[in-house]
């Protein structure tokens, strides 16, 4: 209240109608909160049909607009991801190739965390042991493990690494690692090296919200560890459904199955 | 995809793969696990024949392959249920005996396997095709001759129509999936999800509609229902481009597939019966079983069929858990896609 307020009869009125009104929403927002989705074993019940509506995925940096890009305003801590000097000649290098070497361009499987951006769908199949994503793109599948199992001793390079998570009250923290460099963190040739380390939250924003943060720790690739924020949006729409992408069998989608040899 | 030949990353992935020895250990178990699988029908085999014969002199026998579809009669279930009130039928499954190398006779002979003596057909596994009772696919003419042009071709691919869609990294496909390796089953409210070593399937229980029939995939669009204790699916927009077997047959984008997973109350078993029809390749409709049995922690751990390892934790109980990552073991690395330029 900067400017000088003439006192009408009716003020105190309005103040008492608007303290009213603003405890309405802050107790509606506490009831929203309580309203997410739960398992029967009381913890946030992710299982769904999700989407990000990011620009994410062409490119994680603040960028302007390409013609392979819409600009935006970046999804990072920052302005540029703290990349070492060699590892930042690689990214620029990849950049320059992007339409050739990006893995998504050959249908291969986007990894993590890259399939959480893409845009396309992915389902949460959930359970109080483990969680399954599978992605749309590729039809590949990540295990999240809840059940209190730790990373193996000797674990195999993965494509979708190997998921541990804990519930900290309402967030899931996943802890995911044994990585390969096989995988693009986005179309902008952003990458990471099988040291990668992992750790994303996931938390109801509301039942149909999920606030996505990850952390990207690698030594061999970035000078410090940095982090991705993006939002996550349910599918709500009349019987939505993924349908398998495998796009990597379109080069030889026309030779199978046999046909009848015309006469 | 003629650019993968010569551009630097591709080289630095092939040369990365070759360097690494995990990687190549995981991709060696997998080949090492189907020399096995095939090694031990062989040993299979030669048990089976030599036991009558010379069972005295035999000190390690094998263990006797049930080559038995068991009776299970669709009808209630007793056994456990879930919160949803679904049959508890999750867990590891796999076929009782064989697998995708032979479809009609599964411990037969593989297309491109070498000739070798086999006991007389009726000693061997049953075809997977229960009707027609000759254990045939019913096929027509043209199909069967493409069938037996792709055995001939098998190990020669002059086409590259001759290379199996598996070794590309496509899915199993249906019913294939079923009697290739082992798979995993999960449940849902509203769903059942098939994992299998190189792709999954979503079983849809509500009811939805299928996709607009334009859309045609590798697994097709499942929907399914429960009677009792079987579950029912109904395939549509299937693309029919999966092999059945290693043996090449096959059907069209035309095929229709209702599918009865019929579960045994005791939960250790269940029979797959997929009918199978399309005019445009059949002279009939046919009908696909197959026996599954259930792996559980009592088992010990076997490639392919029943990949799990012990979880490490710091509890005392024991947790089983999946030891190999699903996806294509040629996936993300050049050698599938060298064979799509080169066959």
């Amino acid at each position: 209240m900067n400017y000088p307020v003439k006192k009408t009869p009716w003020r105190s009125g309005l103040t008492i109608i608007g303290l009213t009104f603003l405890s309405l929403v802050v107790s509606g927002t506490a009831i929203a909160a309580e309203k997410i989705p739960r398992l029967s074993n009381g913890k946030p019940d992710f299982s769904g049909i999700w989407q990000s509506t990011s620009a994410a995925d062409y490119g994680l940096e603040p960028h302007n607009s390409r013609v392979d890009a819409p600009p935006d305003a970046g999804v990072i801590d920052g302005d540029a991801i703290p990349y070492l000097p060699a590892a930042l000649e690689q990214r620029n290098k990849n950049f320059a190739a992007r339409n050739e070497l990006d893995p998504r361009l050959k249908g291969w499987t986007l990894g993590v965390p890259r399939g959480i951006y893409y845009p396309e769908p992915f389902q949460i199949f959930q359970r109080a042991r483990d969680i399954h994503i599978i992605f749309q793109f590729g039809h590949s599948i990540r295990t999240i493990h809840t059940n209190k199992t730790e990373h193996p001793d000797d674990g195999y390079d993965l494509l979708l690494g190997d998921s541990r998570a804990k519930w900290e009250k309402d967030t899931l923290v996943v802890d995911t690692i044994n990585f390969t460099d096989s995988t693009w963190l986005d179309r902008a040739g952003n990458f990471h090296s099988p040291s990668l380390h992992l750790v994303e939250q996931w938390k109801f924003l509301d039942a149909n919200t999920i606030a996505y943060h990850a952390t990207l720790e690698d030594p061999e690739v970035y000078s410090r560890p940095w982090s991705i924020d993006i939002i996550l949006h349910r599918h709500r729409e009349k019987n939505f459904q993924l349908i398998e992408d495998y796009r990597f069998t379109l080069d030889f989608d026309d030779i199978y199955p046999p046909k009848r040899d015309s006469k | 995809m003629k650019l993968l030949f010569t551009n630097p990353l591709f080289t630095k992935l092939l040369f990365t793969n070759l360097a690494s020895t995990k990687k190549v250990f995981a991709r060696n178990m997998k080949l090492f696990s189907l020399a096995v699988l095939v090694l031990t029908t062989c040993v299979q085999y030669t048990h089976a024949q030599t036991s009558s014969a010379a069972a005295s002199t035999s000190s390690a026998p094998a263990a006797k392959v049930d080559k038995s579809t068991p009776k299970i009669a669709s009808g209630k279930w007793t056994g456990p249920k879930l919160e949803d009130g679904q049959p508890d039928i999750g867990g590891n499954w796999s076929p009782t005996f064989g697998s995708y190398l032979n479809f009609t006779d599964p411990e037969g002979i593989s297309t491109g396997e070498r000739p070798r003596t086999l006991p007389p057909r009726e000693e061997r596994a049953p075809s997977r095709v229960s009707d027609p009772a000759d254990g045939k696919v019913p096929f027509q003419p043209w199909a069967l001759a493409k069938v037996k042009e792709y055995q001939d071709f098998y190990a020669n691919p002059i086409k590259p129509e001759f290379i199996d869609p598996l070794a590309r990294c496509a899915p199993q496909g249906i019913p294939q999936s079923l009697y290739m390796h082992g798979h995993e089953i999960l449940q849902y409210p509203g769903y059942i999800v098939f994992l299998f070593d190189q792709g999954n399937r979503i079983i849809h229980l509500d009811n939805k509609p299928h996709l607009p029939s334009n859309i045609k995939l590798w697994n097709g669009d499942s929907r399914g229902h429960w009677e009792g204790n079987t579950l029912i699916v109904d395939v549509s927009n299937y693309n029919g481009k999966s092999k059945y077997g290693r043996t090449g047959e096959f059907a069209s984008e035309n095929v229709q597939i209702k599918e009865r997973y019929v579960f045994d109350n005791d939960g250790k078993r269940y029979n797959y019966i997929a009918e199978i029809s399309d005019p445009s390749v059949y002279t009939r409709p046919f009908t696909v079983t197959v026996a599954e049995r259930k792996w559980t922690e009592a088992d010990e751990p076997r490639a392919v069929v029943y990949a799990v390892r012990k979880a490490k934790h710091a509890g005392s109980e024991t947790i089983i858990e999946n030891d190999e990552e699903r996806a294509c073991i040629e996936y993300n690395n050049p050698h599938a896609h060298l064979s799509v330029d080169r066959p």
